[in-house]
Protein backbone atom coordinates (compact mmCIF):
# COMPACT_ATOMS: atom_id res chain seq x y z
CA UNK A 1 0.00 0.00 0.00
CA UNK A 2 1.22 3.65 -0.69
CA UNK A 3 0.03 5.67 2.05
CA UNK A 4 1.63 9.02 1.26
CA UNK A 5 -0.98 10.84 1.62
CA UNK A 6 0.99 13.80 3.52
CA UNK A 7 2.89 14.26 0.33
CA UNK A 8 -0.06 13.74 -1.85
CA UNK A 9 -1.74 16.68 -0.90
CA UNK A 10 -0.02 19.68 -2.19
CA UNK A 11 1.02 17.22 -5.00
CA UNK A 12 -2.41 16.76 -5.86
CA UNK A 13 -2.15 20.13 -6.60
CA UNK A 14 0.89 19.85 -8.61
CA UNK A 15 -0.67 16.94 -10.51
CA UNK A 16 -3.29 19.13 -11.77
CA UNK A 17 -0.56 21.77 -12.62
CA UNK A 18 1.54 19.08 -13.93
CA UNK A 19 -1.67 17.39 -16.35
CA UNK A 20 -2.07 21.00 -17.90
CA UNK A 21 1.98 20.53 -18.79
CA UNK A 22 1.09 17.88 -20.90
CA UNK A 23 -2.11 18.75 -22.51
CA UNK A 24 -2.32 22.60 -22.54
CA UNK A 25 0.67 24.46 -23.42
CA UNK A 26 -1.79 27.81 -22.81
CA UNK A 27 -1.60 27.85 -19.69
CA UNK A 28 1.73 28.80 -19.94
CA UNK A 29 1.42 32.21 -20.63
CA UNK A 30 -0.68 33.10 -18.06
CA UNK A 31 2.06 31.70 -15.77
CA UNK A 32 4.50 33.57 -17.28
CA UNK A 33 2.64 36.36 -18.25
CA UNK A 34 2.83 37.06 -14.66
CA UNK A 35 0.45 39.16 -14.11
CA UNK A 36 -2.05 38.29 -10.78
CA UNK A 37 0.47 35.21 -10.45
CA UNK A 38 3.48 36.30 -10.46
CA UNK A 39 2.88 36.86 -6.40
CA UNK A 40 3.16 33.25 -6.20
CA UNK A 41 6.22 31.71 -7.21
CA UNK A 42 5.66 28.74 -8.69
CA UNK A 43 9.31 27.65 -8.73
CA UNK A 44 8.48 26.43 -5.09
CA UNK A 45 6.01 24.28 -5.97
CA UNK A 46 7.33 22.32 -8.09
CA UNK A 47 10.92 22.27 -6.59
CA UNK A 48 10.51 18.68 -5.67
CA UNK A 49 8.26 17.64 -8.53
CA UNK A 50 11.05 18.28 -11.26
CA UNK A 51 9.08 19.43 -14.00
CA UNK A 52 9.45 17.03 -16.50
CA UNK A 53 8.67 14.43 -14.48
CA UNK A 54 4.88 13.73 -15.32
CA UNK A 55 4.62 10.56 -13.15
CA UNK A 56 2.34 12.37 -10.61
CA UNK A 57 2.94 9.56 -8.45
CA UNK A 58 6.20 10.23 -8.03
CA UNK A 59 6.27 11.42 -4.33
CA UNK A 60 9.75 12.35 -4.65
CA UNK A 61 10.80 14.64 -1.57
CA UNK A 62 13.83 17.12 -2.69
CA UNK A 63 16.05 14.71 -0.35
CA UNK A 64 15.27 11.96 -1.93
CA UNK A 65 15.85 14.05 -5.05
CA UNK A 66 19.26 14.56 -4.81
CA UNK A 67 19.90 10.58 -4.58
CA UNK A 68 17.39 10.35 -7.76
CA UNK A 69 20.17 12.39 -9.51
CA UNK A 70 23.00 10.81 -8.48
CA UNK A 71 22.02 7.46 -9.61
CA UNK A 72 19.44 7.78 -12.18
CA UNK A 73 21.64 8.57 -15.29
CA UNK A 74 19.16 8.24 -17.66
CA UNK A 75 17.18 10.48 -16.35
CA UNK A 76 19.55 13.38 -14.95
CA UNK A 77 19.48 14.95 -18.16
CA UNK A 78 15.67 15.36 -18.21
CA UNK A 79 15.50 16.03 -14.39
CA UNK A 80 18.38 19.10 -14.42
CA UNK A 81 16.84 20.65 -17.37
CA UNK A 82 13.47 21.90 -15.25
CA UNK A 83 15.08 22.55 -12.40
CA UNK A 84 16.94 25.39 -13.67
CA UNK A 85 13.78 27.23 -14.65
CA UNK A 86 15.56 30.77 -15.73
CA UNK A 87 13.13 30.66 -18.71
CA UNK A 88 9.69 29.55 -18.20
CA UNK A 89 9.02 30.00 -21.59
CA UNK A 90 11.56 27.94 -22.79
CA UNK A 91 10.83 25.39 -20.22
CA UNK A 92 7.42 24.47 -21.40
CA UNK A 93 8.32 23.87 -24.81
CA UNK A 94 11.18 21.40 -23.44
CA UNK A 95 9.10 20.17 -20.72
CA UNK A 96 6.85 18.56 -23.45
CA UNK A 97 9.73 17.04 -24.95
CA UNK A 98 11.25 15.60 -21.54
CA UNK A 99 8.00 14.55 -20.77
CA UNK A 100 7.78 12.50 -23.66
CA UNK A 101 11.84 11.42 -23.08
CA UNK A 102 10.72 10.46 -19.22
CA UNK A 103 8.08 8.72 -20.40
CA UNK A 104 9.77 6.42 -22.94
CA UNK A 105 13.38 6.42 -20.47
CA UNK A 106 10.86 4.87 -17.54
CA UNK A 107 9.04 2.85 -19.90
CA UNK A 108 12.95 1.52 -21.46
CA UNK A 109 13.53 0.82 -17.69
CA UNK A 110 10.99 -0.67 -16.88
CA UNK A 111 10.68 -3.04 -19.89
CA UNK A 112 14.61 -3.70 -18.86
CA UNK A 113 13.92 -4.69 -15.76
CA UNK A 114 10.52 -6.41 -16.67
CA UNK A 115 12.58 -8.72 -18.96
CA UNK A 116 10.06 -10.44 -20.68
CA UNK A 117 7.61 -7.58 -20.65
CA UNK A 118 8.12 -6.24 -23.92
CA UNK A 119 5.23 -3.61 -23.54
CA UNK A 120 4.55 -1.75 -20.41
CA UNK A 121 1.52 -3.56 -18.84
CA UNK A 122 2.51 -5.45 -15.71
CA UNK A 123 2.93 -8.98 -16.16
CA UNK A 124 -0.10 -11.28 -14.09
CA UNK A 125 2.59 -12.63 -12.15
CA UNK A 126 3.57 -9.06 -10.18
CA UNK A 127 0.59 -9.89 -8.53
CA UNK A 128 2.76 -12.18 -6.00
CA UNK A 129 4.94 -9.40 -5.81
CA UNK A 130 3.84 -6.30 -5.23
CA UNK A 131 0.95 -5.58 -7.10
CA UNK A 132 1.33 -2.78 -9.12
CA UNK A 133 -0.86 -1.07 -11.98
CA UNK A 134 1.87 0.67 -14.13
CA UNK A 135 0.48 2.45 -17.03
CA UNK A 136 2.81 4.57 -19.04
CA UNK A 137 0.16 6.52 -21.43
CA UNK A 138 2.23 9.46 -22.87
CA UNK A 139 0.79 11.54 -20.31
CA UNK A 140 1.80 9.18 -17.37
CA UNK A 141 -1.27 10.07 -15.39
CA UNK A 142 -1.86 6.89 -13.68
CA UNK A 143 -0.89 6.53 -10.19
CA UNK A 144 1.38 3.58 -9.67
CA UNK A 145 0.18 1.24 -6.75
CA UNK A 146 3.04 -0.45 -4.56
CA UNK A 147 1.48 -3.11 -2.46
CA UNK A 148 4.28 -3.45 -0.01
CA UNK A 149 3.79 -7.28 0.90
CA UNK A 150 5.45 -8.73 3.60
CA UNK A 151 7.28 -10.63 1.11
CA UNK A 152 8.25 -7.83 -0.78
CA UNK A 153 9.44 -5.57 2.42
CA UNK A 154 11.25 -8.37 3.70
CA UNK A 155 12.93 -8.50 0.17
CA UNK A 156 13.35 -4.51 0.95
CA UNK A 157 14.60 -4.97 4.32
CA UNK A 158 17.38 -7.32 3.04
CA UNK A 159 18.54 -5.43 0.38
CA UNK A 160 18.67 -1.99 3.10
CA UNK A 161 20.63 -4.01 5.34
CA UNK A 162 22.82 -5.29 2.94
CA UNK A 163 23.93 -1.84 2.15
CA UNK A 164 23.44 -0.51 5.47
CA UNK A 165 20.92 1.65 6.43
CA UNK A 166 22.46 4.71 5.88
CA UNK A 167 23.86 3.98 3.02
CA UNK A 168 20.99 2.19 1.36
CA UNK A 169 20.33 4.20 -1.66
CA UNK A 170 17.25 3.37 -3.34
CA UNK A 171 18.74 2.72 -6.81
CA UNK A 172 20.89 0.10 -5.21
CA UNK A 173 18.13 -1.26 -3.14
CA UNK A 174 16.32 -1.60 -6.59
CA UNK A 175 18.90 -3.57 -7.49
CA UNK A 176 19.84 -5.88 -5.03
CA UNK A 177 15.88 -6.42 -4.98
CA UNK A 178 15.71 -7.55 -8.51
CA UNK A 179 12.15 -7.34 -8.14
CA UNK A 180 10.45 -6.61 -12.06
CA UNK A 181 8.60 -2.91 -11.93
CA UNK A 182 9.82 -1.31 -9.00
CA UNK A 183 10.41 2.28 -9.01
CA UNK A 184 12.94 3.89 -7.64
CA UNK A 185 10.82 5.94 -6.35
CA UNK A 186 8.70 3.46 -4.81
CA UNK A 187 11.76 2.21 -3.25
CA UNK A 188 12.78 5.82 -2.05
CA UNK A 189 9.72 6.48 -0.35
CA UNK A 190 9.39 3.30 0.86
CA UNK A 191 13.00 3.57 2.11
CA UNK A 192 12.15 7.21 3.75
CA UNK A 193 9.12 5.36 6.03
CA UNK A 194 11.36 2.62 6.66
CA UNK A 195 14.13 4.65 8.14
CA UNK A 196 11.66 6.54 10.35
CA UNK A 197 10.04 3.80 11.45
CA UNK A 198 13.59 2.47 12.74
CA UNK A 199 14.74 5.18 14.50
CA UNK A 200 11.67 5.30 16.35
CA UNK A 201 11.77 1.85 16.87
CA UNK A 202 15.66 1.36 18.13
CA UNK A 203 14.54 4.72 20.34
CA UNK A 204 12.03 2.67 22.37
CA UNK A 205 13.77 -0.40 22.44
CA UNK A 206 16.86 1.38 23.94
CA UNK A 207 14.97 2.67 25.71
CA UNK A 208 13.31 -0.33 27.07
CA UNK A 209 16.51 -2.03 27.26
CA UNK A 210 18.06 1.20 29.05
CA UNK A 211 15.36 0.99 31.57
CA UNK A 212 15.54 -2.93 32.34
CA UNK A 213 19.49 -2.56 32.36
CA UNK A 214 19.21 0.14 34.87
CA UNK A 215 17.71 -2.31 37.22
CA UNK A 216 19.49 -4.83 36.84
CA UNK A 217 22.13 -1.98 37.89
CA UNK A 218 20.09 -1.02 41.33
CA UNK A 219 19.78 -4.36 42.06
CA UNK A 220 23.26 -5.56 41.54
CA UNK A 221 24.91 -2.80 43.37
CA UNK A 222 22.91 -4.04 46.68
CA UNK A 223 24.98 -7.11 45.97
CA UNK A 224 27.88 -5.36 46.78
CA UNK A 225 29.62 -2.83 44.30
CA UNK A 226 31.39 -5.23 42.26
CA UNK A 227 29.94 -3.71 39.39
CA UNK A 228 32.63 -0.91 38.16
CA UNK A 229 32.21 -1.06 34.63
CA UNK A 230 28.27 -0.84 35.55
CA UNK A 231 28.21 2.77 35.31
CA UNK A 232 28.57 3.20 31.31
CA UNK A 233 25.44 1.74 31.35
CA UNK A 234 23.35 3.96 33.05
CA UNK A 235 24.85 6.91 30.81
CA UNK A 236 21.94 7.76 28.29
CA UNK A 237 24.39 7.06 25.74
CA UNK A 238 23.80 2.90 25.81
CA UNK A 239 26.78 1.34 24.53
CA UNK A 240 23.97 -0.72 23.14
CA UNK A 241 23.97 -2.33 19.57
CA UNK A 242 22.07 -0.89 17.34
CA UNK A 243 21.73 -3.12 14.87
CA UNK A 244 20.58 -6.18 17.12
CA UNK A 245 18.47 -4.58 19.59
CA UNK A 246 16.95 -6.80 22.37
CA UNK A 247 14.80 -8.89 20.72
CA UNK A 248 12.36 -9.41 23.25
CA UNK A 249 11.75 -6.02 23.97
CA UNK A 250 10.21 -5.99 20.54
CA UNK A 251 7.24 -3.28 21.46
CA UNK A 252 6.74 -2.48 17.96
CA UNK A 253 6.46 -5.18 15.16
CA UNK A 254 4.27 -3.72 12.71
CA UNK A 255 6.86 -3.65 9.81
CA UNK A 256 8.07 -7.32 10.56
CA UNK A 257 11.52 -5.93 10.98
CA UNK A 258 13.71 -9.28 10.33
CA UNK A 259 16.60 -8.99 12.23
CA UNK A 260 14.85 -8.83 15.59
CA UNK A 261 14.05 -12.40 15.62
CA UNK A 262 16.92 -13.49 14.32
CA UNK A 263 18.97 -12.13 16.68
CA UNK A 264 18.86 -14.51 19.46
CA UNK A 265 19.86 -13.92 23.00
CA UNK A 266 23.29 -13.81 23.06
CA UNK A 267 23.29 -10.29 22.55
CA UNK A 268 21.87 -9.33 26.17
CA UNK A 269 24.37 -11.29 28.09
CA UNK A 270 27.23 -10.02 26.59
CA UNK A 271 26.38 -6.59 27.64
CA UNK A 272 25.51 -7.60 31.28
CA UNK A 273 28.64 -9.11 32.92
CA UNK A 274 30.64 -11.47 32.08
CA UNK A 275 28.71 -13.06 34.72
CA UNK A 276 31.08 -14.98 36.83
CA UNK A 277 32.29 -13.42 40.29
CA UNK A 278 29.78 -13.32 42.44
CA UNK A 279 26.73 -12.56 39.77
CA UNK A 280 24.36 -14.53 41.56
CA UNK A 281 21.78 -15.33 38.90
CA UNK A 282 18.46 -15.53 39.93
CA UNK A 283 16.78 -18.12 39.83
CA UNK A 284 13.68 -17.82 36.74
CA UNK A 285 10.49 -18.62 37.76
CA UNK A 286 9.73 -21.85 37.55
CA UNK A 287 8.45 -21.80 34.85
CA UNK A 288 5.95 -25.11 34.96
CA UNK A 289 4.97 -23.72 38.79
CA UNK A 290 1.38 -23.89 37.94
CA UNK A 291 0.58 -21.22 40.38
CA UNK A 292 1.90 -17.97 40.12
CA UNK A 293 3.71 -16.45 43.24
CA UNK A 294 2.59 -13.35 44.23
CA UNK A 295 3.56 -12.83 47.53
CA UNK A 296 6.99 -13.64 49.22
CA UNK A 297 7.87 -12.03 52.16
CA UNK A 298 11.01 -13.14 53.57
CA UNK A 299 13.14 -14.02 50.31
CA UNK A 300 13.39 -10.73 48.34
CA UNK A 301 15.85 -8.91 50.82
CA UNK A 302 19.11 -10.40 51.57
CA UNK A 303 19.60 -11.91 48.38
CA UNK A 304 19.97 -9.10 45.70
CA UNK A 305 18.53 -10.78 42.87
CA UNK A 306 19.33 -8.52 39.96
CA UNK A 307 16.02 -8.73 37.82
CA UNK A 308 16.61 -10.31 34.98
CA UNK A 309 18.86 -13.53 35.22
CA UNK A 310 21.88 -13.74 33.29
CA UNK A 311 21.96 -16.73 31.85
CA UNK A 312 24.93 -17.85 30.68
CA UNK A 313 24.04 -19.89 27.74
CA UNK A 314 22.48 -18.79 24.73
CA UNK A 315 19.46 -19.85 25.92
CA UNK A 316 16.41 -17.92 25.09
CA UNK A 317 15.48 -17.31 28.27
CA UNK A 318 11.90 -15.82 29.79
CA UNK A 319 12.95 -12.11 30.02
CA UNK A 320 10.57 -11.70 27.80
CA UNK A 321 8.05 -13.29 30.29
CA UNK A 322 9.79 -10.77 32.67
CA UNK A 323 9.52 -7.86 30.89
CA UNK A 324 5.89 -8.16 29.86
CA UNK A 325 5.54 -7.94 33.94
CA UNK A 326 4.96 -4.67 35.72
CA UNK A 327 7.61 -4.57 37.91
CA UNK A 328 6.41 -4.79 40.98
CA UNK A 329 5.81 -8.04 39.62
CA UNK A 330 8.98 -8.72 38.02
CA UNK A 331 10.67 -8.22 41.15
CA UNK A 332 8.80 -11.27 42.78
CA UNK A 333 9.70 -13.28 39.86
CA UNK A 334 13.32 -14.03 40.93
CA UNK A 335 11.89 -14.96 44.37
CA UNK A 336 12.50 -18.56 44.57
CA UNK A 337 16.49 -18.45 44.96
CA UNK A 338 16.25 -18.17 48.93
CA UNK A 339 16.45 -22.18 48.69
CA UNK A 340 20.28 -21.16 49.77
CA UNK A 341 21.24 -22.84 46.63
CA UNK A 342 23.38 -20.10 44.83
CA UNK A 343 24.75 -22.05 41.92
CA UNK A 344 28.38 -20.98 41.37
CA UNK A 345 28.49 -18.68 38.69
CA UNK A 346 28.90 -19.56 35.33
CA UNK A 347 27.24 -22.56 35.19
CA UNK A 348 24.08 -23.87 34.27
CA UNK A 349 21.01 -22.06 35.15
CA UNK A 350 20.36 -21.61 38.65
CA UNK A 351 17.44 -23.80 40.73
CA UNK A 352 14.17 -22.91 41.42
CA UNK A 353 14.48 -22.59 45.26
CA UNK A 354 14.94 -25.76 47.55
CA UNK A 355 15.46 -28.07 45.18
CA UNK A 356 16.31 -30.96 47.35
CA UNK A 357 16.77 -29.02 50.70
CA UNK A 358 15.25 -25.87 51.65
CA UNK A 359 17.29 -23.72 54.22
CA UNK A 360 15.94 -24.37 57.62
CA UNK A 361 16.24 -20.76 58.09
CA UNK A 362 14.06 -19.63 55.10
CA UNK A 363 11.49 -21.68 56.21
CA UNK A 364 11.29 -20.94 59.53
CA UNK A 365 11.37 -17.38 58.53
CA UNK A 366 8.64 -18.33 56.38
CA UNK A 367 6.59 -20.03 58.94
CA UNK A 368 7.00 -17.47 61.71
CA UNK A 369 5.97 -15.17 59.26
CA UNK A 370 2.41 -16.66 58.99
CA UNK A 371 2.19 -17.13 62.67
CA UNK A 372 2.98 -13.91 63.60
CA UNK A 373 0.99 -12.00 60.62
CA UNK A 374 -2.16 -14.15 59.99
CA UNK A 375 -3.79 -11.82 57.98
CA UNK A 376 -1.32 -12.03 55.29
CA UNK A 377 -2.46 -13.07 52.17
CA UNK A 378 -1.81 -16.76 51.16
CA UNK A 379 0.84 -17.78 48.57
CA UNK A 380 -0.48 -19.63 46.17
CA UNK A 381 -3.99 -19.12 46.88
CA UNK A 382 -5.69 -22.70 46.75
CA UNK A 383 -8.96 -24.03 47.62
CA UNK A 384 -9.55 -24.04 51.27
CA UNK A 385 -10.91 -27.80 51.81
CA UNK A 386 -14.60 -27.02 54.52
CA UNK A 387 -13.45 -26.79 57.73
CA UNK A 388 -15.83 -29.50 58.35
CA UNK A 389 -14.51 -31.90 57.06
CA UNK A 390 -10.90 -31.39 57.77
CA UNK A 391 -12.39 -31.36 61.72
CA UNK A 392 -14.51 -34.94 61.26
CA UNK A 393 -11.06 -36.37 59.46
CA UNK A 394 -9.18 -35.34 62.64
CA UNK A 395 -11.59 -36.50 64.83
CA UNK A 396 -10.97 -39.96 62.70
CA UNK A 397 -7.54 -39.70 63.53
CA UNK A 398 -8.00 -39.14 67.05
CA UNK A 399 -7.54 -35.67 67.18
CA UNK A 400 -10.49 -34.45 68.96
CA UNK A 401 -10.02 -31.00 69.49
CA UNK A 402 -9.17 -28.04 66.77
CA UNK A 403 -6.67 -25.90 67.42
CA UNK A 404 -5.48 -29.10 69.90
CA UNK A 405 -5.13 -28.00 73.40
CA UNK A 406 -1.42 -29.32 73.13
CA UNK A 407 0.54 -27.90 70.94
CA UNK B 1 -11.27 -12.91 62.06
CA UNK B 2 -14.28 -13.03 64.48
CA UNK B 3 -16.23 -14.33 62.62
CA UNK B 4 -14.66 -17.73 62.23
CA UNK B 5 -14.72 -20.74 64.98
CA UNK B 6 -11.02 -21.29 66.35
CA UNK B 7 -11.21 -24.74 64.00
CA UNK B 8 -11.67 -22.65 60.90
CA UNK B 9 -8.75 -19.97 62.10
CA UNK B 10 -6.66 -22.59 62.88
CA UNK B 11 -7.10 -24.73 60.22
CA UNK B 12 -6.79 -21.74 57.37
CA UNK B 13 -3.25 -21.06 59.69
CA UNK B 14 -2.30 -24.33 58.79
CA UNK B 15 -3.52 -24.13 55.33
CA UNK B 16 -1.24 -20.88 55.10
CA UNK B 17 1.96 -22.82 56.75
CA UNK B 18 1.64 -25.60 53.92
CA UNK B 19 1.35 -23.07 50.90
CA UNK B 20 4.28 -21.69 52.37
CA UNK B 21 6.02 -24.90 52.09
CA UNK B 22 4.63 -25.90 48.82
CA UNK B 23 6.32 -22.53 47.65
CA UNK B 24 9.81 -24.38 48.78
CA UNK B 25 8.80 -27.17 47.38
CA UNK B 26 7.95 -29.40 49.60
CA UNK B 27 7.16 -32.56 50.01
CA UNK B 28 3.79 -33.44 52.68
CA UNK B 29 6.32 -35.59 54.64
CA UNK B 30 9.13 -32.35 54.61
CA UNK B 31 6.22 -30.27 55.26
CA UNK B 32 4.58 -32.25 58.49
CA UNK B 33 8.10 -32.03 59.91
CA UNK B 34 8.95 -28.75 59.11
CA UNK B 35 5.17 -27.24 60.63
CA UNK B 36 5.55 -29.58 64.13
CA UNK B 37 8.96 -28.42 64.38
CA UNK B 38 8.79 -24.77 63.45
CA UNK B 39 5.41 -24.30 64.14
CA UNK B 40 4.26 -27.19 66.91
CA UNK B 41 1.42 -28.34 64.73
CA UNK B 42 1.38 -32.08 64.86
CA UNK B 43 1.94 -33.75 61.82
CA UNK B 44 -1.28 -35.89 61.89
CA UNK B 45 -2.84 -32.59 61.36
CA UNK B 46 -0.74 -31.44 59.02
CA UNK B 47 -1.47 -34.56 56.69
CA UNK B 48 -4.93 -34.20 57.21
CA UNK B 49 -5.07 -30.90 56.05
CA UNK B 50 -2.84 -31.42 53.25
CA UNK B 51 -4.87 -34.57 52.21
CA UNK B 52 -7.78 -32.13 51.87
CA UNK B 53 -6.31 -28.97 49.91
CA UNK B 54 -4.88 -31.89 48.00
CA UNK B 55 -8.75 -33.16 47.29
CA UNK B 56 -9.94 -29.62 47.04
CA UNK B 57 -7.20 -28.68 44.33
CA UNK B 58 -6.55 -32.21 42.57
CA UNK B 59 -4.65 -29.92 39.48
CA UNK B 60 -2.25 -28.29 41.19
CA UNK B 61 -1.24 -30.99 43.51
CA UNK B 62 -1.07 -33.23 40.39
CA UNK B 63 1.13 -31.05 38.78
CA UNK B 64 3.20 -30.02 41.73
CA UNK B 65 3.87 -34.07 42.66
CA UNK B 66 5.09 -34.06 39.07
CA UNK B 67 6.83 -31.51 39.26
CA UNK B 68 8.89 -33.12 41.82
CA UNK B 69 9.14 -36.28 40.53
CA UNK B 70 11.07 -34.91 37.96
CA UNK B 71 13.35 -32.52 40.35
CA UNK B 72 14.09 -35.80 41.88
CA UNK B 73 15.61 -36.73 38.34
CA UNK B 74 17.14 -33.57 37.95
CA UNK B 75 20.58 -33.07 40.39
CA UNK B 76 21.57 -30.28 38.09
CA UNK B 77 18.25 -28.40 37.00
CA UNK B 78 19.25 -29.92 33.51
CA UNK B 79 15.34 -31.08 33.34
CA UNK B 80 14.13 -27.88 34.61
CA UNK B 81 16.12 -25.92 32.19
CA UNK B 82 15.40 -27.63 29.07
CA UNK B 83 11.50 -27.55 30.11
CA UNK B 84 12.04 -23.43 30.16
CA UNK B 85 14.34 -23.08 27.08
CA UNK B 86 11.35 -25.31 25.74
CA UNK B 87 8.94 -22.56 27.21
CA UNK B 88 10.77 -20.14 25.97
CA UNK B 89 11.00 -21.43 22.66
CA UNK B 90 7.15 -22.47 21.63
CA UNK B 91 6.24 -18.97 23.39
CA UNK B 92 8.41 -17.29 20.70
CA UNK B 93 7.45 -19.18 17.87
CA UNK B 94 3.80 -18.16 18.68
CA UNK B 95 4.88 -14.70 18.31
CA UNK B 96 6.92 -15.52 15.34
CA UNK B 97 4.43 -16.56 13.26
CA UNK B 98 2.43 -14.03 13.58
CA UNK B 99 4.49 -11.04 11.62
CA UNK B 100 7.26 -13.23 9.92
CA UNK B 101 7.66 -15.10 6.94
CA UNK B 102 11.55 -15.86 7.04
CA UNK B 103 12.23 -18.81 4.93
Amino acid sequence: MLAVSPLRNPRNEREGEMEAFSIDESEFPDFSGGNLLDSIDFDDLFIGISDGDVLPDLEMDPELLAEFSVSASEESEVKTTPIDKSDDENSSGNQQQEIITLVTAKAEEEAVCGGDETNINPSPKETERGRKSISHSKNGKRKVKVDWTPELHRRFVQAVEHLGVDKAVPSRILELMGIDCLTRHNIASHLQKYRSHRKHLLAREAEAASWSQRRQVYAAASTGGKREHVSPWIAPTMGFPPVTPMPHFRPLHVWGHPSVDQSGMPMWPKHLTPPPHGWHPAPPPPADHPFWLPHHHSHVPTQGMPCFPPHLQPTRFPPPAVAGIPPPAMFKVEQGSVGGQMPPPGQTLPQPPSDIHPSKESVDAAIGDVLSKPWLPLPLGLKPPSVDSVVVELQRQGVPKVPPACG
Amino acid sequence: MGSESPSAQYIHMVQHLIEECIVFNMSKEECMEALEKHANIKPVITSTVWNELEKENKEFFDAYSKKREERRFDSDGETSQRQRIRDVVSESTVKNSNDDDKS
